[in-house]
């Protein structure tokens, strides 16, 4: 174990690296999610201010505000791009070169990833928390924040990530079906932005409606640990959406390996 | 070290009509057709060898480089590489191999090329004293200190190759698959590859397989050439029976009194007339004439020019590789090895 950790190492820390070199990229992606997230926010405010009552369907216009951003933030750490990427190389055939290494192909992109998160976290988390926080205080006068509620987000954010991880593996071998792999992605995003609750609250939907998400792997993503970080869950609840986020990352990691043991015999390198 | 035996690879290929009417066609009722790209092929290399793998454009090698080095899966046949099965376990596998696809790179595009060789090292679990060693002995024979610390996207294509090889021999790999290795670069460069690889075949006995179209490649380096032309074994065996085998073409070149230009030219027409597989070119006051030794012996060749030709000066050359390529590709000469 110790020494598969020392194998991977050196791919976060060019993960790292790369992702210094293109920092304007990542400037300009923070910026139009945090447009698309005061967008969300003036639409709900209006929907509030125009209700009769303090709180529309059990959220108040304080609890709006901190799901928005903590929706926004979380959905940032559990986004991955292994789709795109092994889309990528499938369809140029640069996947010819990682099989020639010896690791494993989904390792060794999970820890490449992984040290893109590392800054992405380093740089986001605590300042997001941090005015969230402030934001509270400022409307109720107290000190809201609770350690076990953040630790608890903490883990179960990893936990969404890697669910997301594995599932855009999934999705991503569909490449070697579809050749290209955009248009795809963009129908993916929408859906998951949707069935995720990144859009609109899950708790908002018909009931029936909103426990079949839940029980979702895109609630995983991110609804779950944000309605962890917002203390919505009791113990048990809590218990409960972890084990089903564990369950979520067994089965998309398992499906994975299938469809590659699958794939790998038909595999034709594109292009030389 | 290496044998192949009855390699076989079929692919399937969506058939498309042409114009947007065969687009949605095909998008619906999708028809395939089976090719393939490798039929039968067998051969095995010695340890310490350095073979040659030839064949005009599309003839599958890379496909058998592909199903050597484990990236594809053979439809039937079987190949085994130090006793090993490439597709069995590729991890273990491809740590003992060493390969350059010289049309990809496996460098890290935007960083600096050292960090590439530092996470290999991590990769492959090369002890920090043989890393060492090693990159000093990769720098000395291909040059890689003026650019080592620039990130890869900047680096020129003859750069790029050299440490791409590196990459490749980094972690003293018994066998090195090198896919054109060559392709693109000027001759000073293709030379200090050449050194590089008859080095490491040298003083590590690493078995090498190459493809390559440069001929030169094959005749500096490779003891043995499998040649391979729509995915069949075409010709198996060094250099020197290639020339046996293949080698009836021959030059006879000679030089004249321009004065004479016209009876020689006349002199040459009537023998290209005479002879199926003959040809000649006349530039200034030299000839060079091509012929077939099994049409016309060389003896004969050389008394009816003598008796024709009042010359001053001639050479009779054995055909040089190339030419004996250039005829097998394009199917000039039958190919009795089958």
């Amino acid at each position: 174990m110790r020494n598969s950790l020392k194998i991977y190492k050196p791919f976060t820390l060019t993960g790292i690296q790369e992702f210094m070199i293109y920092k304007a990229n990542f400037l300009f992606f923070i910026g139009g999610e945090i447009l698309f997230c005061f967008i969300t926010f003036f639409v709900w405010k209006a929907v509030f201010n125009s209700s009769s009552s303090d709180s529309f369907m059990g959220f108040t216009m304080t609890n709006m505000v901190v799901y928005l951003f903590m929706t926004y933030l979380s959905s940032i750490l559990t986004s991955s791009d292994a789709a795109y990427a092994i889309g990528e190389e499938i369809v140029s055939g640069s996947i010819a070169m990682r099989l020639i290494k010896p690791v494993n192909y989904d390792v060794s992109f999970l820890f490449q990833e992984i040290g893109n998160k590392i800054i992405i976290t380093s740089i986001m988390l605590i300042p997001v928390i941090f005015g969230i926080e402030v934001y509270k205080f400022i409307v109720s006068g107290e000190i809201q924040f609770q350690w076990i509620h953040f630790l608890t987000y903490f883990l179960s954010i990893m936990l969404g990530y890697i669910i997301s991880f594995y599932f855009n593996i999934c999705f991503g071998f569909l490449a070697f079906y579809l050749k290209n792999l955009w248009g795809a992605n963009m129908l993916k995003e929408s859906i998951i932005r949707f069935l995720s609750g990144a859009i609109i609250p899950i708790a908002f939907l018909p009931q029936t409606m909103g426990n079949i998400l839940n029980l979702m792997p895109f609630a995983s993503l991110t609804y779950t640990p944000v309605m962890i970080y917002m203390g919505t869950y009791n113990i048990s609840e809590t218990i409960f959406f972890l084990g089903l986020q564990v369950f979520w990352i067994i089965v998309f990691f398992g499906l994975s390996k299938l469809i590659w043991s699958a794939a790998i015999k038909k595999l034709c390198v594109q292009g030389g | 070290m290496i044998h192949v035996e009855n390699l076989k690879k079929d692919f399937k290929k969506t058939l498309k009509d042409p114009g947007l009417k065969g687009s949605l066609t095909s998008l619906i009722k999708p028809k395939h057709e089976i090719i393939t790209a490798v039929d039968d092929i067998s051969f095995t290399v010695e340890e310490g060898e350095i073979m040659g793998f030839i064949g005009p454009n599309g003839a599958g090698k890379s496909t058998v480089m592909k199903m050597l080095t484990g990236i594809l899966t053979p439809t039937s046949g079987t190949c085994l590489i130090n006793g090993k099965n490439p597709q069995e376990d590729r991890k273990k596998y491809v740590k003992e191999i060493g390969v350059v696809f010289g049309q990809r790179t496996q460098l890290w595009w935007d960083l600096p090329l050292t960090e590439t060789y530092t996470v290999l090292k991590e990769i492959y679990q090369v002890p920090d004293k043989q890393f060492k060693k090693r990159m000093d002995f990769l720098n000395e024979v291909l040059e890689l200190q003026s650019f080592i610390t620039s990130p890869v996207r900047t680096l020129s294509l003859g750069q790029r190759m050299r440490a791409d090889i590196a990459a490749s021999m980094l972690h003293s790999p018994k066998v090195l698959f090198l896919d054109e290795p060559t392709i693109g670069l000027d001759v000073v460069v293709k030379d200090n590859i050449r050194k590089a690889i008859t080095k490491i075949n040298q003083e590590e006995q690493t078995t090498v397989i190459l493809t390559t179209h440069d001929l030169s490649d094959i005749e500096e380096l490779c003891s043995r050439i499998v040649m391979i032309d729509k995915g069949k074994n075409v010709f198996d065996g060094d250099l020197k029976k290639l020339k046996v085998d293949f080698g009836q073409s021959r030059k006879l070149d000679f030089e004249f009194d321009l004065r004479e230009i016209e009876s020689v030219t006349k002199y040459c027409e009537t023998m290209k007339e005479k002879y199926n597989e003959l040809s000649y070119k006349i530039q200034n006051n030299k000839v060079g004439i091509q012929f077939n030794s099994d049409e016309v012996t060389v003896k004969e060749m050389i008394q009816t020019t003598l008796s024709n030709v009042n010359i001053r000066d001639m050479v009779m050359k054995d055909s040089d590789i190339e030419e004996i390529i250039r005829r097998i590709y394009g199917k000039e000469v039958s190919l009795n090895e089958e």
